[in-house]
């Protein structure tokens, strides 16, 4: 996957970099605005993955550019702590993610591959999901496994529903969160994981193969990968 | 109110003291100036009333009591000399000549002298006049008594007297207005430097004091204070930069460590993977301690103005009791959610929720099964504000402690190593409650824990 990083702080921007280089992207860091939107022109990246403060131009302001040309390449866009209009303001101008610093790198990993699988996949809106046995519709928002219809909290149905969405894909708990419950925090504790087990219970327990797999150190996967 | 404040001020009370401390000075100089003039003047008159009557005693012994009467009627007639009045009275105390009543009524004072009052025909009028008097038997029994009229003296002495106790009233009255703008005017100044320095504190640390159309000892103030804000700001910045780079410069190579550890677990026998997987969740626990530090320091730096959108404080609680409830459940611990009236609040959805979710997180943490959570907005009026309150029924915080628990890394005794956590939870809590203009207050709920959260 290409990657171009546009970030002017050169620790943050070497260290993210780096280590996107080791895990098998193909990274290019980029520390200035002007710079950055002309790479992102000019090259043929996967995903973009853009600063919001940035000297020479701001990172929203290369979205808008860049949507105005046409270019729907997905841009994940970083801000710092507390920059509240920065998420509603950056997704708003075409960004497709955001991710508040600090964050840990299995998580900008993690987006990243959404982001990725998202843009090569169709985008016409299906009516009905389904990872293996598992059978989700969407309209009468009603899932069966082997035919079972299985009951569910409407919480349970919404996680459900992220992870089908996502299958095969490392989804991670800030993610869940995000899009499930629609905050975007950090929990002390393993409070995502008590709603994922009970999910679980309800999806695998009666079942010999189990879809919902906990990946160490990022999060959960539905599916195989 | 403000005159009040005045009042009390300190500029007010040290010139009252220093009016009062010169009233009472000058009064008991001008006091004693009083009694030594009076004394020379009754020294003199006293010696004249002495010479007076040897006189009359040479009078006497030379021309006998005619020659007496009529030195005292040419004393009494001349147009110089009406200051003596006479009386000269028989052993048996008959009147024998004089132009004093032949009883008046007075006062005897040391060493033979007598002052009395008496009516005076002075002038068609009559009026009552001082006189100051000593009698003496002359040699055959035959009583002569020389009076003073000191009224002139007397009348010029209340006057002097009046006019002084005047100019003190005045000198006190003249002081005290006079102190009350003084001081209202360094009350002023002082009042425009405070509230400088608390603007400077609570919004622009950058800011410094003035120094323009300062003078004397404010000027003194505001160059000691600036001096002040500048090392607390270095300080500040040395500290968060050191934190900053601590957090920053660990994270790289752990992160390396923890991807290097992935690696390796992929090549190892099942066994083994075990006790590598502990190690990379050791790591993970690391950097999320580390990516906690990092944003309590990136809220607390302040450079952020406060966030200008509304939060619905109703349904973020809820939502807060939504997430936890499973936790709670699975705890045995009771989870209950009060919310009185509407509640919107200027601030950032997503750090709120972080707030109160480390508090519940807490709450559940530390209650033991069988426990009760209560979430509550609405109990008690704050002024311009909102109140959220989440109380549990668990061992609670001791009074010693609370002020701590605010403290990164500062963890109880009893929990350490009990529960998992870093010890960064409240900090953050604070962190964003000061971000978001606001307070939190721990409390007992007797028994249990009460964190109080007001909100602008």
């Amino acid at each position: 996957m290409k990657v171009l990083l546009v970030e002017d702080d050169p620790s943050v921007g070497s260290f993210i970099a780096g280590e996107l280089s080791a895990a098998g992207y193909d990274c290019l860091l980029q520390d200035d605005g002007e710079q950055g939107l002309a790479a992102a022109l000019e090259g043929n990246f996967d995903v973009l993955v853009v600063d919001r403060m940035l000297p020479g131009r701001d990172g929203l302001s290369i979205v808008q550019v860049l949507r105005e040309s046409g270019d729907t390449t997905p841009v994940l866009v970083l801000s710092a702590l507390g920059d509240v209009e920065d998420r509603v303001e950056g997704l708003h101008c075409g960004a497709d993610d955001y991710l508040t610093k600090p964050f840990s790198m299995a998580e900008l990993q993690a987006r990243l591959e959404v982001l990725h699988r998202r843009a090569s996949t169709s985008s016409d809106a299906p009516t009905r999901l389904q990872v293996a046995d598992l059978e989700m519709d969407l309209l009468t928002q009603e899932v069966r496994r082997q035919q079972v219809s299985i009951t569910l909290q409407p919480r349970e149905y919404k996680l459900l529903e992220y992870l089908m969405r996502h299958a095969g894909q490392v989804v991670t708990r800030a993610m869940l969160l995000e899009h499930v419950w629609g905050y975007h925090f950090d929990p002390q504790t393993n409070v995502i994981d008590v709603h994922v087990s009970r999910l679980r219970q309800k999806i695998d327990r009666d079942f010999d193969t189990p879809l919902l797999t906990t990946v160490r150190g990022a999060g959960y996967r539905l599916g195989a990968d | 109110m403000r005159v009040l404040q005045v009042i009390n001020s300190l500029t007010f009370r040290f010139i009252l003291r220093y009016v009062i401390a010169l009233v009472v000075s000058v009064f008991a100089v001008l006091s004693l100036l009083y009694t030594y003039l009076s004394y020379g003047y009754f020294t003199g008159l006293t010696d004249s009333i002495n010479d007076e009557l040897d006189t009359l005693q040479l009078v006497y012994r030379g021309q006998g009591i005619n020659g007496l009467r009529q030195y005292v009627g040419d004393q009494i007639s001349a147009p110089a000399g009406a200051s003596f009045s006479y009386l000269l009275t028989s052993p048996e105390g008959d009147k024998l000549g004089g132009d004093l009543p032949s009883t008046p009524r007075y006062r005897e004072f040391t060493e033979g002298w007598l002052a009395f009052q008496e009516s005076l025909l002075h002038r068609g009028e009559t009026s009552d006049v001082d006189f100051i008097a000593r009698s003496r038997r002359l040699d055959t029994g035959l009583n002569a008594l020389v009076a003073y009229n000191f009224a002139a003296v007397s009348e010029s002495g209340a006057v002097v007297f009046g006019t002084l106790l005047w100019a003190m009233i005045a000198t006190l009255i003249l002081g005290i207005i006079g102190g009350f703008f003084a001081a209202s005017f360094a009350m002023q100044r002082l009042e425009d430097f405070s509230q400088r320095l608390s603007r400077i504190v609570r919004e622009n640390p950058a800011e410094r004091m003035p120094m323009k159309g300062e003078e004397g000892y404010l000027r003194e103030m505001s160059l000691v204070t600036n001096r002040m804000l500048d090392q607390m700001s270095q300080l500040m910045q040395g500290i968060k930069l050191v934190s900053d780079n601590i957090a920053h410069d660990l994270r790289t190579p752990l992160t390396r460590i923890r991807n290097h550890l992935n690696q390796l677990r992929d090549g190892l026998e099942p066994e083994r993977q075990e006790a590598v997987d502990r190690v990379i969740e050791d790591c993970d626990d690391l950097l999320a301690t580390f990516n906690a530090l990092l944003r309590i320091s990136t809220l607390e730096s302040g450079s952020r103005s406060a966030p200008e959108t509304r939060v619905d404080l109703g349904g973020l609680l809820a939502d807060v009791v939504e997430l936890y409830e499973p936790l709670a459940i699975d705890k045995g611990v009771e989870l209950n959610l009060d919310v009185a009236g509407e509640h919107s609040v200027r601030g950032d959805n997503d750090l709120l929720f972080q707030l109160f979710a480390n508090l519940v997180d807490n709450a559940i943490k530390y209650t033991p099964a069988g426990g009760v959570i209560a979430v509550r907005v609405g109990a008690g009026e704050v002024a311009a504000g909102h109140r959220i309150v989440v109380a549990d029924n668990g061992p609670g915080i001791p009074v010693t402690d609370r002020k701590n628990v605010f403290r990164r890394f500062y963890r109880l005794e009893a929990s350490r190593g009990k529960e998992p956590g870093h010890g960064l939870g409240l900090s953050l809590v604070m962190a964003i409650a000061h971000y978001h203009r606001g307070t939190v207050q721990l409390a007992s709920n007797r028994p249990g824990l009460k964190v109080i959260v007001e909100l602008p």
